[in-house]
């Protein structure tokens, strides 16, 4: 090529670069704009209105006013509730865990035994995770009955949802390398997936356990609020009595139960993976 | 070395293969194969990417399902059989060019998949393998020198460290025969000198049958006495590895797609 040549070339491709650069920027323009409509217009919709949130400030001073300073003496009667809160997090989400596995199996592309049984699993799956556990425990309350055991089963259902759909995505994910390797062996199915599968998303499957118990900590807290137990109880229990100073209690032990549960599911990734 | 005996009976003998993927825009993969594979050879398959090299191996094992064609196994076809898929895979071990390791169980662990296809999914449940699978996954792990890493974890280890980990799950299968699919194209020459050296020796020694596929010329002059030259799914060349010209070469690497009508006419 001669150097005239060379430099055409090269000051053509910088031309493109540049325009395509200018296609983009204008795209871009035309994307916001069309996103700031919508979103105005919806926030018009929905009644959004920074003049009433003014307005009702004095009202929320008055209420946070009424539970200053918190009944600390009401702490000895949140013992049981809080204990229960985190009885119902640990049993709710250990069931999940154990029906997530064989959900994730069926609802992976690359180990369903069937698409008929693939869509039928990742459906369901959205439908558990599109219930939230309030209405969950709203049904089980009425299943069997008041208490922390209808908490529980709500708390499984939703969260099996949620982690079976991120362990299906997760084996979905997975190197097929080893995969071919276990069937060139002579493994049958199940045994590819035991060690050509499973040892490769051991540490993400741990890592959204942890991550989901966090989850239901925080679920666990406000279910008292239809009767499946825990500290929520006590929380609507007190503003119903307009005992806001123990309400005030409350709200403080739940933000101590989150923050700790925090803490310790993030210590406890820090060590497994 | 066993060289390749006309009145032997031959360990893998293949009929008129041929593979057409489906959306391979009716380009056959391969192309109408026949190669007589005998006991104990070491037999090196020579060919640019995208011959059909791995498309030949896996039709052989039957992670692919040729299209047409026949292979025969000791003389039993084992193309069509429908039956027991896992009996045939494991009489077959094969070597990625990827190592395909399970990166996070032990080396031990790796080698001890090669038994897998003679066990039941129940006691794979537990992770947990017969003291004589033990045994001869460490016997295997020695021919390659590898027993002293045994309880490392499969990804802490180099890469040539890993393919001999591969090569003794392949022998950890006890197979006939050793699928090696570009064994060495991921590592520098010495190290791939020494893995085609271990795979060579430990064949040797067991006796076991090997078709390995590479794409450089000097290993397979180097490794093996008998060359199937692959262009474009089709064999090309098949002939003693002293006989690979400069001509010869050209065909498998520089064949043009009118080329091959040519030569068929």
């Amino acid at each position: 090529m001669s150097a005239l040549a060379f430099d055409a070339a090269v000051t053509s491709t910088l031309a493109e670069a540049s325009r395509q650069r200018g296609a983009r920027l204008v795209r871009a323009l035309i994307w916001a704009a069309a996103a700031i409509a919508v979103l105005w217009f919806t926030g018009a919709q929905i009644g959004m209105n920074p003049v009433a949130l003014l307005k009702g400030m004095p009202f929320m001073a008055d209420f946070f006013s009424r539970m200053f300073p918190p009944d600390l003496s009401h702490l000895r009667l949140l013992g049981d509730a809080t204990l229960e809160t985190v009885q119902i997090a640990v049993w709710g989400t250990l069931i999940a865990i154990l029906l997530s596995i064989p959900f994730a199996l069926l609802g992976a592309k690359n180990t369903t035994p069937h698409p008929v049984v693939f869509h039928a699993t990742r459906m369901f799956l959205n439908a558990l995770r599109s219930i939230n556990e309030l209405v969950f425990a709203l049904i089980f309350v009425s299943a069997v009955g008041l208490g922390p055991f209808a908490g529980v089963l709500a708390i499984a259902l939703h969260a099996t949802g949620m982690l079976a759909k991120f362990c299906a995505e997760e084996i979905e994910g997975v190197d097929r390398g080893p995969i071919e390797a276990m069937q060139a062996t002579g493994a049958g199915r199940l045994q590819v997936i035991l060690f050509g599968i499973v040892p490769q998303v051991i540490p993400a499957f741990i890592s959204y356990s942890i991550y989901r118990f966090d989850v239901s900590i925080r679920a666990a807290t406000i279910l008292g609020l239809v009767g499946a137990g825990g500290l929520g109880f006590s929380l609507i229990k007190t503003m119903k009595l307009f005992k806001y100073h123990e309400t005030a209690t409350c709200i403080l032990v739940i933000f101590v139960i989150v923050f700790v549960s925090d803490w310790v599911c993030a210590r406890i990734r820090a060590r497994i993976i | 070395m066993n060289m390749p005996d006309a009145k032997r009976k031959p360990m893998i003998s293949i009929r008129g293969l041929s593979k057409t993927y489906a959306g391979g825009a009716g380009v056959p993969a391969l192309n109408n194969i026949s190669i007589d594979v005998a006991a104990g050879e070491f037999l090196v398959i020579l060919g640019p990417s995208g011959a059909g090299k791995s498309t030949l191996l896996r039709c052989i094992n039957r992670l692919v399902d040729p299209s047409e064609g026949q292979v025969f196994h000791n003389g039993a076809e084992i193309t069509a059989h429908r039956g027991d898929l896992r009996a045939i895979r494991r009489q077959f071990g094969m070597v990625f060019q990827q190592f395909n390791l399970v990166k996070r169980l032990s080396v031990l662990n790796n080698v001890l998949t090669g038994r897998l296809g003679y066990r039941s999914a129940w006691r794979s449940l537990l992770y947990s393998f017969p003291e004589a699978d033990k045994r001869i996954a460490i016997e295997c792990l020695a021919r390659v020198n590898m027993d002293h890493k045994a309880f490392q974890r499969a990804d802490t280890l180099s890469g040539g460290e890993q393919q001999r980990v591969a090569i003794a799950r392949a022998l950890a299968q006890q197979p006939m025969v050793i699928l090696a699919d570009e064994p060495v194209a991921s590592l520098d020459p010495k190290i791939a000198r020494q893995v085609l050296g271990y795979l060579r020796q430990s064949a040797q020694e067991l006796g076991i049958t090997v078709l390995c596929n590479l794409h450089q010329v000097d290993y397979a002059r180097e490794f093996s006495e008998r060359v199937v030259g692959m262009s474009r799914g089709a064999v090309v060349f098949d002939g003693p590895a002293a006989a690979l010209t400069d001509e010869i070469l050209h065909r498998i690497y520089y064949r043009e797609p009118g080329e091959a009508e040519k030569e068929e006419a």
